[in-house]
């Protein structure tokens, strides 16, 4: 049939426009690899790390100072993290942690260790990391971070143990860019000697007006003259003052989250004004609200793998982590149940999801979990 | 991972279309995606509380059950309508000038004239007969084109073959004067970029027909949930998908495809290969300019990269009755110039523009109770997002947001108050997801000579199949219906 348009009006005339460009229009070859080199200045896939200096920072936390092998690390927000992988007992796992240095200065990026109870990334990190070594993570992402479009100039931080990172990242950024925030931070530690960061942000103090630092000891010894206790909705009132205006961030271990976030709630603030940091899983799933009663953490199930695989889980911990002792890695990155990087198609059994992770509406109806935050509760069938 | 008899490549609305037709006919298809999520613009993300739509505003020619629009048939025929829930929005949008101009226009043509008529009464003849040769128009591309009338001539479709390929402002012209009027009837070009001058009167005139006919639909869940559907189709007619796997070659040898190399190094023996990644992506990097005839060259250099976007994504904690949003979509304009609403596609200034989207007018259900999710969107290209230098990203993308809250919130005082959650995407972020060049999300410019009349879908290279907006216009209907064309030619290739 013939070309219908070649009776529009105006169409012979376009047609020529078309067989001049076609001459002298762009030439798309230059275009070659443009756009995966301007994406991995923002999102690289992942980042080639080499630790060049160690800090120590309490007898349990040291800080990794980390340099990129090209020289170059992606920008970030304060507050968020990379996650971290390693591969320690024949086993590659990862690990989320938030960059404790500012963004206004990216030749490294610091990333703050805490020894923790079984820390299984955390013991290597800690023990068998020298300078020298080198590591790789994703770049950074996260959205715990301070957005000036929904947050106020006047914010109040609680951290709890190493829950200071992304704040001392946030407190580092608003002291040396001269930021226009008030600051209130309200640091939760055992004792004394647990303090993170405790010189600097005390120097910090005594040169900033607009930064206001509370340690709060739960475990002090005697004697001991500062705050003590747990930071709780009454101290807030009282060493804050007026909350109606501020942004509140929180992050920090489990229980002192989950209790700091629930005084919080109980002052009746709107959700906008408090943040809370992601903590991966909880330490203890069968304490979880909706756990199946009388379910054991110890029982295992079977998980078939749509590539033929079966593989032996337990309850009691997250399908990634289980898959991963079985050398079956899954993209992983916040290990919280946010990012979705891990997401999987679940076609049959049934999962526990721990509470916080971000699902969609259409996860739901077309049944797909995140295995960071997914505990077994039957045999299962994934597809990869 | 074995062979396949077809290697799709990309899960964006048109690779999703394909893979579904192409493995409903019994032919052994493989799709790859490069991200973890399946929709390449059609998806959602979660932040706080919200879930939030990342890119439909208003799914076109859907139509209801007695009076179904084509895209119906496409959900049927590819195993989703039932999996899928419809919204239908009543009217297709406000356009608001400040103490200039307030009008809304239904989803229904007499509604639209009189709505119209009511703020211009001056101008009733022209609004009338404007509207007359959108209808008229409309019904020619159906009969002459769309039939494919063995008779088609100038005599016999008098409206397509006049005025498809004029520019709109110029066949407005002839029937209306007030620029008001003009902006209010054109208001869809800040949708996809192009203004009235150099926006085709085949695309306006589509545009409002379709929307007005077929009525403006959301879904329940979102664009997500038609991924998810489209691909849960594709798996049960024993597709395999592999996320998080892009596709990093294209064999192609004398001229024919060989075989698919992903990113993870394994290679994939096939004759057939539907790509859905931008046709510059598929050609210079997947297949490499060595590897190229002239013909595909000279085919590309007339086209220039089109638009990507800005969008603030807000969740609000307050109903949208609170703030006075009473329709879903609202094209704002601070000057009433389209002229100078251009130049901020280009740079950094301020906008003077927007067009607001609220998901929960339409479905009340659609953000936790006692909140709602408006997202703010200006068509934007990257060249100026891509010299920024990456340490004044962030800050360079707040301030413009904040720019466009400063909007929303003077259409909609105490917009800015209820804002619980904001997020902002740029052409960068677009760049990253949809590893389009300029993060385009409507393939190529769309001025008339990019229009589907100039343009063949056929690559030159045998087995190579393009699916996707990068071959036709720009949209979620355009793009879920190439992906099955593009299908279609593969099995009548196959067979």
């Amino acid at each position: 049939m013939k070309n219908p348009f070649e009776q529009v009006k105006g169409y012979s005339e376009i047609r020529e426009d078309i067989a001049a460009l076609t001459r002298y229009g762009e030439d798309f070859r230059d275009t070659r690899g443009v756009v995966n080199a301007s994406v991995d200045l923002y999102h690289p896939k992942k980042l080639n790390l080499t630790v060049s200096e160690i800090i120590g920072e309490t007898p349990r936390t040291k800080t990794l100072r980390l340099i990129s092998d090209t020289g170059y690390l992606p920008p970030f927000q304060a507050g968020q993290y990379v996650n971290l992988f390693v591969e320690t007992k024949g086993i590659r796992s990862s690990r989320p942690y938030s960059i404790a240095s500012p963004p206004n200065q990216r030749a490294y990026y610091d990333l703050t260790i805490k020894a923790v109870p079984d820390g299984f990334v955390s013991d290597f990190l800690l023990e068998d990391i020298m300078i020298g070594d080198q590591l790789e993570s994703t770049g950074p992402m996260g959205g715990f971070f301070h957005n000036p479009l929904v947050h106020s100039d006047d914010v109040v931080y609680v951290a709890g143990g190493s829950g200071i990172t992304p704040m001392m990242s946030m407190i580092r950024e608003a002291t040396d860019r001269g930021l226009d925030r008030n600051i209130h931070l309200l640091y939760g530690s055992r004792n004394t000697g647990d303090i993170i960061y405790k010189e600097e942000l005390e120097r910090l103090m005594a040169t900033h007006e607009n930064l206001t630092v509370d340690f709060v000891i739960s475990e002090p010894d005697d004697g001991y003259q500062g705050l003590t206790g747990f930071i709780d909705g009454q101290l807030l009132k009282e060493r804050v003052g007026d909350l109606s205006k501020k942004t509140f961030f929180l992050c920090g271990p489990e229980a002192m989250y989950k209790f700091c976030q629930r005084e919080l709630q109980n002052l009746r603030l709107r959700c906008k004004q408090i943040r809370v940091e992601i903590f991966g899983p909880p330490g203890n799933v069968t304490e979880e609200p909706g756990w199946p009663e009388g379910l054991n953490s110890e029982v295992t199930f079977k998980v078939k793998v749509s590539n033929g695989r079966t593989l032996e889980v337990t309850a009691g911990e997250p399908l990634m982590c289980g898959l991963e002792r079985q050398q079956l890695e899954l993209p992983a990155a916040c290990r919280s149940g946010e990012c979705s990087y891990c997401r999987v198609k679940l076609v049959s059994g049934k999962i526990f999801h721990a509470a916080g992770t971000k699902l969609r509406k259409s996860d739901l109806q077309f049944n797909y979990i995140h295995p960071c935050m997914a505990y077994p509760l039957e045999d299962l069938e994934i597809l990869l | 991972m074995g062979d396949f008899d077809a290697v799709v490549i990309g899960a964006g609305n048109g690779g999703l279309t394909a893979a579904a037709t192409l493995a409903k006919s019994g032919v052994k298809t493989l799709l790859l995606e490069q991200h973890n999520v399946p929709g390449g613009c059609a998806t959602s993300f979660v932040r706080g509380r919200f879930e939030f739509e990342v890119a439909l505003h208003q799914l076109s020619g859907v139509g209801c059950e007695d009076k179904p629009g084509p895209m119906r048939g496409l959900f049927e025929k590819l195993g989703v309508l039932d999996k899928l829930e419809f919204v239908e929005e009543h009217d297709i949008y406000r356009t608001w000038v400040p103490g200039q101009l307030d009008v809304t226009l239904p989803a229904d043509r007499n509604g639209a004239i009189e709505a119209l008529v009511t703020r211009f009464p001056s101008e009733e003849e022209g609004i009338k007969q404007l509207f007359g040769l959108i209808y008229q128009f409309a019904q020619d591309m159906f009969k002459g084109v769309v039939g494919r009338d063995p008779d088609f001539n100038a005599a016999k479709y008098p409206a397509l073959c006049n005025y498809a390929l004029r520019d709109s402002e110029s066949v407005m012209s002839e029937f209306i004067t007030d620029p008001l009027l003009k902006l209010t009837i054109a208001s869809y070009w800040a949708y996809i970029g192009q203004p009235p001058k150099t926006m085709s009167f085949l695309d306006l005139a589509l545009l409002l027909f379709v929307y007005i006919e077929f009525k403006p639909y959301h879904l329940k869940g979102g664009s997500q949930a038609l991924s998810q559907a489209l691909l849960e189709s594709f798996l049960d007619a024993g597709g395999t998908a592999r996320f998080s796997c892009g596709a990093e070659k294209i064999v192609v040898e004398k001229g024919s495809v060989q075989a698919v190399i992903t990113d993870q190094g394994d290679e994939i023996k096939t004759a057939y290969v539907v790509s859905n990644a931008s046709l510059v992506t598929t050609y210079m990097d997947m297949i490499g300019s060595d590897s190229l005839p002239e013909k595909v060259l000279s085919a590309l250099r007339p086209r220039t990269i089109g638009p990507s976007a800005i969008t603030t994504y807000c969740g609000l904690d307050c109903d949208p009755a609170d703030i006075g949003i009473q329709v879903s979509s609202t094209f704002a304009s601070t000057t009433g110039n389209v002229e100078t609403m251009i130049g901020w596609q280009h740079s950094f200034d301020k906008p003077e523009g927007l067009e607001l989207t609220c998901y929960d007018l339409a479905d009340p259900e659609f953000s936790p109770p006692g909140t709602c999710q408006v997202s703010l969107i200006n068509i934007s290209y990257a060249d100026h997002w891509l010299k920024l230098p990456p340490e004044s990203y962030h800050e360079t993308k707040y301030e413009y947001a904040s720019h466009m809250l400063d909007i929303a919130d003077s259409m909609h005082p105490g917009f800015r108050n209820a804002l619980e959650e904001v997020e902002v995407s740029t052409p960068l972020t677009h760049m990253n997801y949809l590893r389009t060049p300029g993060g385009a999300i409507y393939g190529f410019d769309q001025f008339a000579k990019d229009n589907n009349m100039f343009s063949s879908h056929r690559s030159p290279l045998e087995g190579l199949y393009h699916a996707g907006v990068w071959t036709g216009t720009g949209g979620f209907q355009p793009s879920l219906e190439s992906g099955v064309q593009a299908a279609k030619a593969v099995i009548r290739s196959i067979q």
